[in-house]
């Protein structure tokens, strides 16, 4: 494992957003991997960079207001910061999928759902007929480039009436079946708004699977969801990605849902990565104080049995970030070295890394 | 009926006796066309009992919170009676006044139920003002106590919301239902929009209040681990209906109701070891409320169908001490057999 090279690799991405003339820190050296045909959750509360690293490996990241200020991301050995706008576009939602937490917006409201499948269906069979891709920064990628031009214009599609028929609306439904929506030779023709949000979360998935993708990307993709229907889409994605033999990374804010479906766990806090460990030590030997103390604010079972403690304090202002650790406010076991320097994230154990002072090399 | 007055004791201090909610729709321009219900909450009956608290919980749309409004005398019931203390509550001016010094809410978005242009301390000082003759009470010494129960510092008296975070923000909406001093306070997923370190920080603080001023919760949720760990009473709603209702760890030990054996077995637990919703077979989607399943509106999903599910509607019956469940095949159901099942 440790000598191949990893699906994605982020080393030391810093990404800032302007508001009202000031700098918001959201991303403060990030370092993390993916292997291939893994499932990696991404958890933290809200505003700790989750989303800020998701949209930025997909390179959706709003510059300006955003600004990257440093790092790399390699994804198959291609860094994605250094290649240009063109070539980014093929790997965007292809080789690396995306689905977003409300589907109904990912979803364009004046197609139907059938047809939207068919048009990832329809890019993907051009990327087909182009010959899969060298992902190298020279030679084979200005080939994709001309076919691409010509793949923009194949993109119109009639809002009317369906533009797609023969094998690749036969492929549409197959898809549609193959993520359990009932009756898809009638569901093709719908619109979004007219589906349930399990049953939109379902197209999407579809959409990004008909990419056959080496990398999924899901932003809280069940946060929206019922908690039977997100037992139901977690339990889909998690097998026909197995199946495809996907890597995903998964944002959420849901430790449970982490731990049901998730191989390995990355723990952030006010835009560092804290822990980085296998999804069953995680949860049995939590290191860093932050995760114990996210831990311990989980319900489970009555109060008179097991009581939860809040974590005190609140979130670091990130106009302004403390100097050293991030957590050392609200940190029962501070120590004077918090205040004053970042730790940084140290390998622990085997498969566990940690950035606190508490624990030496 | 027989049933209602099994639940009723005098240790209850709301009742609820076959409430029905229903909304209507018109699908259509033509004003011949019959108009459509939307049965939101059909033939309702529970207590709520002094002291405690009692959740309710269930999926978006299954009536909870149709259900929270129609007891707070928030929306007008189609049918059905609620009972306070003995008498049924009336919906005209004077009694509404009564009522609201003794009942109060706490809604799930504070960003919608603070007003925006008021500073905290009118917030907080706002039902004081509605509610009782002003000579009566000293306000400002009252938006002190409540701001300094919920554990907010006195400089936040005169902020206003926007300057608040949502953890703050749900503490103010805690304390305006507290400063009138009521006996119960419905709280209408109160921690749902929170972090789960906030809502830890509420959940706790909520428990702290009740001790103090003997509370009694109404406590609304669609999270089954939030609502295990503060109620001692759960009903179980699906569809418009409580499918299964007691005492909260008999319920959560021993769930009698198909559904909420699916409703457990589909909610992420954080403890790898004993992951279940990949394992679990859940079928199907929440019904229409307009066109609900005829007989048990859970028979189009449910594992332990037979011909009389799609007939008839099953009641409410009592299994063990208070612990009623609405299933006609309860004995067969259990939580233990699921996980083996699938596994």
């Amino acid at each position: 494992m440790s000598n191949r090279s990893p699906l994605l690799e982020i080393r030391g991405l810093s990404v800032s957003y302007e508001r009202e003339g000031k700098n918001i820190l959201a991303l403060d050296d990030v370092n993390l991997s993916i292997d291939s045909n893994t499932v990696v959750a991404v958890v933290g509360e809200s505003g700790c960079g989750k989303s800020t690293l998701a949209l930025s490996i997909i390179g959706l990241l709003p510059i300006p207001p955003a600004k990257i200020h440093s790092g790399e991301i390699h994804y198959k050995s291609v860094d994605l910061l250094r290649v240009k706008e063109r070539e980014r576009r093929l790997f965007r939602g292809t080789e690396i999928a995306m689905i977003f937490q409300e589907p109904l917006t990912s979803l364009n409201p004046v197609y139907r759902v059938g047809d939207q499948v068919a048009e990832a269906i329809s890019i993907r069979k051009l990327r087909e007929k182009v010959g899969s891709l060298q992902l190298s920064a020279d030679g084979p990628m200005q080939k994709v480039y001309n076919t691409k031009s010509r793949l923009s214009t194949s993109r119109f599609v009639f809002p009317f009436r369906s533009r797609y028929s023969g094998e690749i609306r036969r492929e549409v439904v197959d898809m549609l079946r193959k993520v359990r929506i009932p009756d898809p030779e009638q569901i093709v023709n719908r619109y979004p708004f007219e589906l349930s949000g399990g049953m939109r979360q379902r197209i999407m998935i579809a959409m990004a699977l008909s990419q056959k993708p080496s990398l999924l990307i899901a932003d809280e993709p069940t946060t929206a969801l019922d908690v039977t229907t997100q037992a139901q889409v977690l339990k889909l994605m998690k097998e026909l990605m197995d199946e495809a033999r996907t890597s995903v990374l998964l944002i959420t804010h849901d430790l449970g849902v982490a731990s049901e479906v998730a191989d390995r766990v990355i723990v952030m806090y006010a835009g560092d990565v804290i822990e980085d460990t296998d999804v069953y030590k995680l949860f049995k030997e939590p290191l860093h104080p932050y995760t114990k103390g996210l831990l311990s604010c989980i319900p489970s079972g009555p109060k008179d049995i097991r009581k939860i403690t809040p974590i005190p304090g609140s979130i670091p202002d990130m106009r302004n970030p403390p100097p050293g650790c991030k957590f050392s406010s609200r940190c029962p076991y501070v120590m004077e070295t918090c205040r004053t320097t970042k730790p940084p994230l140290i390998q622990v154990s085997e498969n566990h890394k940690v950035a606190c002072f508490l624990y030496p090399k | 009926m027989e049933q209602t007055r099994k639940l009723s004791t005098n240790e209850n201090i709301i009742e609820v006796l076959n409430l029905k909610k229903y909304y209507r729709v018109r699908r259509s321009l033509n004003p011949l066309k019959k108009p459509f219900y939307v049965r939101a909450v059909d033939d309702v009956s529970f207590s709520i009992r002094a002291g405690r608290t009692t959740a309710i919980v269930g999926e978006s749309g299954c009536g909870k919170t149709t259900l929270a409004r129609c007891i707070a005398l928030l929306t007008p019931p189609t049918a059905g009676k609620i009972i306070m203390e003995g008498e049924p509550v009336k919906m005209d001016g004077g009694s509404l006044k009564k009522f609201y010094r003794k009942v109060q809410m706490v809604f799930q978005d504070p960003d919608s139920s603070l007003d925006p242009r008021m500073r905290i301390k009118d917030i907080i000082a706002e039902p004081l003002l509605n509610l009782f003759p002003v000579a009566n009470c000293d306000i400002p010494r009252a938006v002190t106590e409540a701001l300094l129960s919920v554990g907010l510092p006195l400089e936040f008296a005169n902020a206003y919301p926007s300057q608040l975070s949502g953890g703050q923000k749900q503490r103010v909406a805690i304390a305006r239902a507290i400063v009138t001093k009521p006996k119960v306070v419905i709280l209408d997923e109160p921690t749902s929009a929170l972090d789960v370190s906030v809502q830890a920080q509420i959940l706790n603080l909520l428990i702290d209040l009740q001790e103090k001023y003997n509370l009694t919760y109404l406590f609304i949720t669609h999270n089954i681990a939030v609502a295990e760990y503060i109620s001692d009473y759960i009903a179980v709603m699906y569809a418009g209906k409580i499918v299964e209702q007691g005492p909260t760890k008999s319920v959560m030990l021993n769930p009698k109701h198909p559904y909420t054996v699916t409703l457990l077995l589909s909610s992420p637990i954080a403890d790898p070891l004993r992951r279940r919703i990949l394992r679990a077979e859940i079928r199907g989607e929440v019904p229409s409320l307009i066109d609900p399943p005829k007989g048990c509106r859970f028979n189009p999903r449910c594992p332990y169908k037979q011909k009389i599910c799609e007939s008839e509607i099953p009641s409410l019956i009592e299994l063990k001490q208070s612990h009623f469940v609405a299933c006609f095949y309860s004995e067969k159901v259990s939580l233990t057999d699921s996980v083996r099942d699938n596994g």
